[in-house]
């Protein structure tokens, strides 16, 4: 049986056991490599499903749709290990509770999509341990090496280029998973510390607040430069931002639920003395 | 309409020597908002503040700027004299044109520009500014103080004589701490047990004073006035109600090779101990990592011979949790592990010891009886060594500050050695004299010249046994020649140091200590006994090397702060504190995290029939210290700080 097959099958069971009331997954996009989330609540509309390796999104964000899991019922949702940690970092951030997700995990290998084991976010514990060992050897990606190798005044100015295409649509916000706050700081005029209009000062605060607001909680799953319209790739700024929390606080997002935020938290035994 | 004024201040030439003050006054005028622009010489003279409060009064101003040096010097001067005048003290703001601006720039006419941007961010904050009333907080007038050496039983005495209550906390089983440990004592040479213990049974008797022996601080919260803090009472296997002190099952024990630390382990004790005979209290406690039945179940010899059936093997550690209103900190210091030496032999020939040691042989409660002896075989030495600056003033092996004592002690012990052994010969080998001090200068003369010591100014670069000597090696640097002395007794003067456990222990009371682990003053100058946090006060050896006059003098002088607190029923704290949107407020506890004083709660939001709709931060104004860590984690700017909000703070951003 096809991964697909399987997962339909398994939504299909859930479903109609009444164990979840809704499995959030995959279906045909506009274009063939394209796909757009679907929300199957009824077992009869399973076949809806597509799982392929054109299932990029990170579908975790839809979990805070006001109200959805406000009545303590299940939801099932297609994740690769990006997703689950991003689960746990809500979780994390007291923004739901894993209890309530069932997860149906994938991993994507080249053109292999294959199954992964476990149905809850803590059961993948281990896989999300060695992704963040492999992570340390990842070699950098082609156009992060690029920009790296740049003196600060060229990097400055590919940013401004590439933020100077931005049209503050905010879809790379609605986008990210991680962006869940009930007002963002943009749409806060009082004082407008960010500049709304899509002008070169507006749009660097934009993108590098965005990218401070992510330090330590981006999972990389791409979401925001998939959604940017002006093709902007965002993550490589949320990446950098990544590497240097990892490499200074040996922090990788999403651990697990009960991981403190790197920013947020202390120890006692920090050998810095700025802590009173 | 706002009505600002704005006073600029020479403050003498501080400022008026780079800053064109003129120039500075002449640009506010024309400020929109500002109704009145004057400069002073000092305005925070008398006339000066009077003239700020006639403007006040006669303007009706709705906010005072006052261009000049730091708020932390004045800030609180001038809000007090707006209040004076009828105008709430937080619609006063200082523009610092000094520190941030007149002292660091040579360009008069830069800074003249940097003066006028500084003064214009802070009249458009000032324009901001909201009323803000003091928060009124009671008192717990109940003082904790911390350690139980010669700092800490005066503080504690000084607090219960003028009627204030005191919670006395010594980890170890005695109070006492170094002083209890020392022979005779500089300048006076009087016997250290006889001032110290009399001391030690006042602190224990006093009705105001509750002492616990043998326990720690395990958490400190709150803030001034209104401490919470935990105590651990370690377990002592001792019925401290049914022990009478008869000191049979110390007799008994027959775990007796335990290396003893009052005496720097120069006498051995049993597992069922008291640190030393004159204890307080005079109670023992069994050193579980030593009991034989605590190793091997098998033993009870103390319960055998105990007549009230006071050892209880069952006994646990026990946790206190006290109100405490003001805390006194005397954790005292330890000398340096002076085996970092190898030169100097320490731990190598047991005849080379620390001061300390030498403080036990030459006292007569010591394992000696105060016969100054050798602790390889007993002899009398015929020859002592000392060594200075064993470990002081070494940046690169040991520290690089002056321990302050080891001048004045090591005089102290060759006194003491040519008084117990009138005809040895004692050699000092030093780098400076510092004997600084009432009487101390006459002290280190009279050890030379009435007492025969020989003073070498020069380091020692070896030392080895030969022959049964102790050969001891070094440079006369004041004949420029090379000394050898051969020695029957090495005497180290060890270095000074925090407790190991310092720096760890200032996170648990929230202060702040040097890069050695010494407690940090809120001024060197002007609030030496004071930390940053209010209401937690230093005394003796933990703030710095302290000989016993200093260490008794800063007790006293915290005792004095803490009566101060103690004498008003209410404290008056700046209502500088955070405010949480409920409405924007996710929820997702990242403040509260945060907050070093755990000051955020969380809220239940509840819908008309009571279902909880969502769950919000809240502020708790009572223990919010206005830190501002919250408002810098909140994402989505949930938090304001009064005060400081993001409105004020964008306008002062604004107007540069
Ligand atoms: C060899 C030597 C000779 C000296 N001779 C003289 C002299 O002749 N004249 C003179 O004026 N000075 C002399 N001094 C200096 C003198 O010993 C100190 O000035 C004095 O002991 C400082 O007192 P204190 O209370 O600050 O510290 P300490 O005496 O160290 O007392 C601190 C107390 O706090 C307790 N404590 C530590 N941490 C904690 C904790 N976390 N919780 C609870 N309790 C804790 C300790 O157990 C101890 O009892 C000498 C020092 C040395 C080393
Ligand atoms: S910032 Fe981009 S890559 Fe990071 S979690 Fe959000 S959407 Fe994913
Ligand atoms: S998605 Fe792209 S264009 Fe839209 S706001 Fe984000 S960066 Fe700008
Ligand atoms: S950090 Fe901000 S959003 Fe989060 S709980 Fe605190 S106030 Fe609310
Ligand atoms: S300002 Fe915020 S972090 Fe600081 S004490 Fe108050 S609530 Fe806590």
């Amino acid at each position: 049986m096809s991964i697909q097959e399987h997962y339909r099958s398994r939504a299909k069971e859930l479903l109609s056991s009444g164990t979840v009331k809704m499995v959030i997954g995959y279906g045909t996009g506009s274009t063939p490599d394209r796909r757009r989330p679907v929300f199957i609540t009824s077992p009869d509309e399973t076949d809806r499903l597509v799982l392929d390796k054109a299932c990029r999104t990170n579908l975790s964000g839809y979990l805070l749709r006001e109200g959805l899991l406000s009545d303590q019922k299940q939801v099932a949702v297609f994740f690769n290990l990006d997703g689950v940690r991003s689960l746990n970092i809500l979780a994390a951030e007291s923004q739901l509770e894993t209890a309530q997700v069932l997860v149906l995990g994938f991993r994507i290998e080249g053109e292999e999509v294959t199954a992964l084991q476990g149905e809850r976010a803590a059961d993948f514990k281990s896989l999300i341990a060695a992704a963040k060992e492999q992570r340390k050897s990842q070699p950098p990606h082609e156009l992060q090496e690029k920009l790296e190798a740049m003196t600060p005044k060229e990097r400055f100015s590919f940013w401004e280029a590439e933020f100077s295409r931005c049209i503050k649509c905010y879809a790379c916000r609605q986008a990210c998973p991680m962006c869940w706050c009930r007002r963002c700081v943009v749409d806060n005029n009082q004082p407008q510390w960010v500049n709304t209009s899509s002008h070169t000062l507006g749009n660097l605060e934009w993108n590098l607040l965005r990218a401070f607001h992510l330090a330590g909680r981006c999972v990389e799953c791409g979401n925001c430069s998939r959604a940017c319209p002006a093709d902007i790739p965002l993550h490589l700024l949320n990446r950098r931002m990544s590497d240097e929390v990892q490499g200074s606080f040996d922090h990788y997002p999403g651990m697990d639920e009960a991981q403190e935020p790197v920013l947020a938290s202390f120890r006692k035994d920090d050998p810095e003395t700025f802590i009173l | 309409m706002a009505k600002i004024g704005v006073f600029v201040c020479h403050c003498g030439e501080n400022i008026a020597a780079k800053v064109d003050c003129t120039k500075l006054k002449a640009a506010m005028e024309s400020h929109p908002g500002v109704s009145i622009a004057t400069e002073y010489k000092y305005f925070c003279s008398d006339p000066g503040q009077e003239s700020i409060k006639k403007a006040i009064v006669e303007q009706g101003l709705t906010g005072v700027i006052v261009a000049a040096c730091s708020p932390r010097m004045h800030e609180a001067t001038f809000r007090k004299a707006c209040a004076a005048a009828g105008l709430n003290p937080y619609l006063c703001e200082i523009a610092n044109i000094r520190e941030q601006c007149s002292w660091v720039h040579s360009d008069g006419d830069e800074a003249t520009e940097k003066a006028i941007e500084i003064t214009r961010s802070l009249v458009e904050k000032v324009k901001r500014n909201n009323e803000l009333q003091p928060i009124l907080v009671p008192v717990t007038k109940r003082a904790l103080v911390i350690g139980g050496g010669i700092a800490g039983i005066q503080a504690a005495l000084d607090i219960a004589n003028a009627g204030g209550e005191v919670v006395l906390v010594e980890r170890e089983a005695s109070l006492g701490g170094h002083m209890a440990q020392l022979s005779e004592t500089f300048p006076t040479l009087d016997c250290s047990q006889c001032i110290m213990t009399p001391r030690m049974v006042e602190a224990a008797q006093h009705p105001n004073i509750r002492l616990l022996t043998y326990a720690e601080i395990e958490k400190v919260e709150g803030f001034i006035g209104n401490f919470h803090v935990r105590v651990k009472m370690k377990a002592r296997y001792v019925d401290m109600q049914a022990c009478t002190g008869c000191g049979d099952c110390i007799q008994k024990c027959p775990q007796k090779k335990i290396s003893g630390e009052f005496d720097c382990g120069l006498a051995n004790r049993p597992a069922i101990y008291t640190p030393f005979a004159q204890a307080v209290p005079n109670k023992p406690v069994i050193d579980s990592r030593h009991c034989t039945y605590f190793k091997n179940g098998k033993c009870k010899v103390c319960v055998k011979v105990c007549q009230t059936n006071a050892i209880n093997f069952d006994m646990q550690d026990e946790y206190l949790d006290l109100e405490i209103g003001a805390i006194v900190v005397a954790t005292g210091f330890q000398i340096q592990d002076t085996s970092l030496y190898g030169e100097y032999g320490y731990g190598r020939y047991p005849d080379v010891v620390t001061g300390l040691q030498f403080e036990r042989l030459a006292s007569a409660s010591g394992p000696t009886g105060g016969r100054i002896a050798r602790p390889s075989d007993g002899k009398e030495p015929e020859t002592v060594v000392f060594i200075q600056c064993a470990g002081s003033r070494d940046p690169s092996k040991g520290v690089s500050y002056c321990s302050k004592i080891c001048c004045m002690y090591t005089a102290k012990h060759a006194m003491l050695y040519a008084h117990k052994n009138h005809h040895g010969t004692s050699r000092v080998f030093y780098m400076d004299i510092r004997a600084a001090g009432k009487g101390y200068d006459e002290f280190t003369r009279r050890a030379i010249e009435e007492d025969g010591a020989g003073y070498i100014r020069g380091r020692v670069s070896k030392l080895w046994q030969e022959n049964g000597k102790l050969m001891v090696r070094g440079v006369d640097t004041l004949l420029g020649k090379p000394v050898e002395v051969p020695a029957d007794m090495v005497v180290l003067a060890t270095a000074m140091v925090p407790q190991p456990d310092a720096k760890e222990f200032a996170k648990t009371l929230g202060i702040g200590c040097d890069e050695y682990g010494f407690f940090n003053e809120a001024h060197m100058k002007l609030r030496p006994v004071e930390t940053a946090t209010a209401g937690i006060f230093l005394a003796g050896a933990c703030q710095s090397p302290k000989d016993i006059p200093d260490s008794v003098a800063q007790a006293s002088a915290a005792a004095s702060k803490v009566l101060a607190l103690f004498s008003r029923e209410k404290l008056e704290r700046e209502p500088i504190i955070a405010m949480n949107n409920e409405a924007t407020c996710s929820g997702c506890w990242g403040c509260v995290l945060a907050c070093p004083y755990n000051a955020i709660e969380k809220k239940d939001i509840t819908d008309r029939a009571g279902n909880l709709i969502r769950r919000v931060a809240s502020v708790n104004p009572g223990l919010c210290q206005g830190c501002g860590t919250c408002v810098t984690f909140c994402r989505s700017n949930s938090i304001d700080l009064a005060g400081f909000t993001e409105k004020q703070i964008f306008a002062a951003v604004m107007g540069l």
